[in-house]
């Protein structure tokens, strides 16, 4: 049987062994020449996009909660922090859970005295923390210069294909966008009363789509960092 | 709802090269968004609520392994993950080895039934892609034993044989609807892309 002169025939062997009814030998068979046939691959995957939707006409079960603890466990995942959805239903609340500790306002305010130069005025600062309370964001307002400045310490990750985001959470636990962080994690953004005003009670930090989030009032991506303004004078 | 779009194609494809780059809260959010679909879609094929567990957690391990690889394929992220389903389902098939369990009638009522709210485009059609609602329309338009054929070859693994077995009636008859058929839907479905 010469597969490759035969158009018609390709084409309905390719939906065959697609939809699955091609089996046995002459599915082996079939498999064996997908090796050296670019072209054939090609028809199979057009297949695929074809028929492969099927599967989406079933009626939608939610699994029980312990298939997820299971797929967990097989592949050692950290239990994830508080899922950021949770502040939809309790919206100060969840915020605050992560608030700022002692040691890392003092923290912040080391770093920010070591950093400050003669022409600034820094009076306000924030160190936003991860789920470890380890500090990963300094977000410093210059009152002189009229400039709130954004930055990442350390290590900190940026992710490649996407855009870290900032936030201010209001006191009754509305997300307000500052900014979206450049590639290297920083921004500089003028003083404003969005990011400074007193019905700020907390900043927060969420992964998004590269260019930020899709909806501009709140974050889609998970929150991975959070902390509150400290004011120096 | 925590997403307005639980399966909106661009924020599942955001999710995925997320657990690519092992990402364990994307994988989290995609885990969450796609999981009712695809479970009912285990279950359609295993029956059994502990099996078609077992499938979806196969299929999730494999998935979070196989994302890096994902993008490659082109495909739509829901149809890449329902194949890995539908691999793991059928597995778990093989190795039972027991004679596929088979009701044509429910079969029809619940799958094929769902094609036509879905080709309709109410609430369910929410929850499914753009490619799955064409395949809807495209399959509504088939004759009955048409659709019943290439149904049933699809959720259950047969082969020529054994559809013909399903619906009592001889293979070469089988073997012509499912022929006809497919063709019918690549034309249907090369209408709707247009």
């Amino acid at each position: 049987m010469n597969i490759r002169t035969n158009a018609e025939l390709r084409d309905r062997l390719a939906a065959e062994y697609v939809l699955g009814t091609l089996k046995g030998g002459a599915r082996r068979r079939f498999e064996g020449w997908l090796h050296g046939d670019a072209g054939l691959r090609q028809l199979v995957q057009e297949w695929r996009a074809r028929l492969e939707p099927m599967a989406q006409l079933t009626p939608a079960r939610p699994p029980r909660a312990r298939v997820w603890r299971n797929i967990e466990a097989r592949l050692h995942l950290e239990p994830p922090p508080k899922r950021w959805q949770l502040w939809h239903r309790d919206p100060l609340q969840w915020w605050r859970t992560l608030g700022l500790t002692g040691t890392a306002a003092a923290m912040a305010l080391a770093i920010v005295l070591a950093m400050q130069r003669p022409a600034q005025q820094i009076d306000t600062v924030a160190a936003l923390m991860d789920e470890r309370a380890q500090a990963a964001l300094l977000i410093t307002a210059d009152h002189r210069n009229g400039v709130i400045a954004v930055r990442v310490l350390g290590d900190t990750p940026v992710p490649d294909e996407r855009s870290l985001q900032l936030w201010a959470i209001t006191q009754q636990g509305t997300p307000r966008s500052l900014a979206v962080l450049d590639e290297r994690g920083n921004a500089q953004i003028p003083l404003n009363d969005r990011a400074l005003g007193s019905d700020v009670a907390l900043l927060a930090v969420s992964v998004e789509p590269k260019g930020g989030s899709p909806n501009p009032n709140a974050p889609t991506g998970p929150v991975l960092y959070k902390g509150s303004w400290v004011r120096m004078l | 709802m925590p997403y307005a779009q639980p399966n909106d194609p661009e924020q599942l494809r955001t999710w995925l090269l997320g657990a690519a780059r092992k990402d364990a809260q994307a994988f989290q959010a995609l885990y969450l968004a796609t999981s009712p679909k695809l479970f009912g879609f285990a279950l359609r094929i295993l029956h059994k609520h502990e099996l078609a567990e077992e499938a979806l957690q196969d299929a999730f391990v494999a998935i979070w392994h196989a994302a890096g690889r994902y993008e490659a394929t082109l495909a739509a992220p829901m149809t890449w993950m329902t194949a890995v389903v539908r691999n793991k389902a059928f597995d778990i098939l093989r190795r039972l080895d027991a004679a596929p369990d088979i009701d044509v009638a429910r079969f029809e009522a619940e799958v094929l039934g769902n094609v036509e709210d879905t080709a309709q485009g109410p609430a369910e059609a929410l929850q499914t892609s753009s490619d799955a609602r064409a395949l809807a329309r495209c399959l509504a338009g088939l004759e009955k034993p048409q659709r019943q054929a290439i149904g049933l070859a699809f959720f259950h693994d047969l082969s020529h044989d054994e559809v013909a077995r399903q619906l009592a009636l001889p293979l070469g008859t089988v073997k012509t609807w499912i022929r006809r058929g497919l063709m019918k839907l690549k034309t249907c479905l090369a209408r709707e892309a247009a």
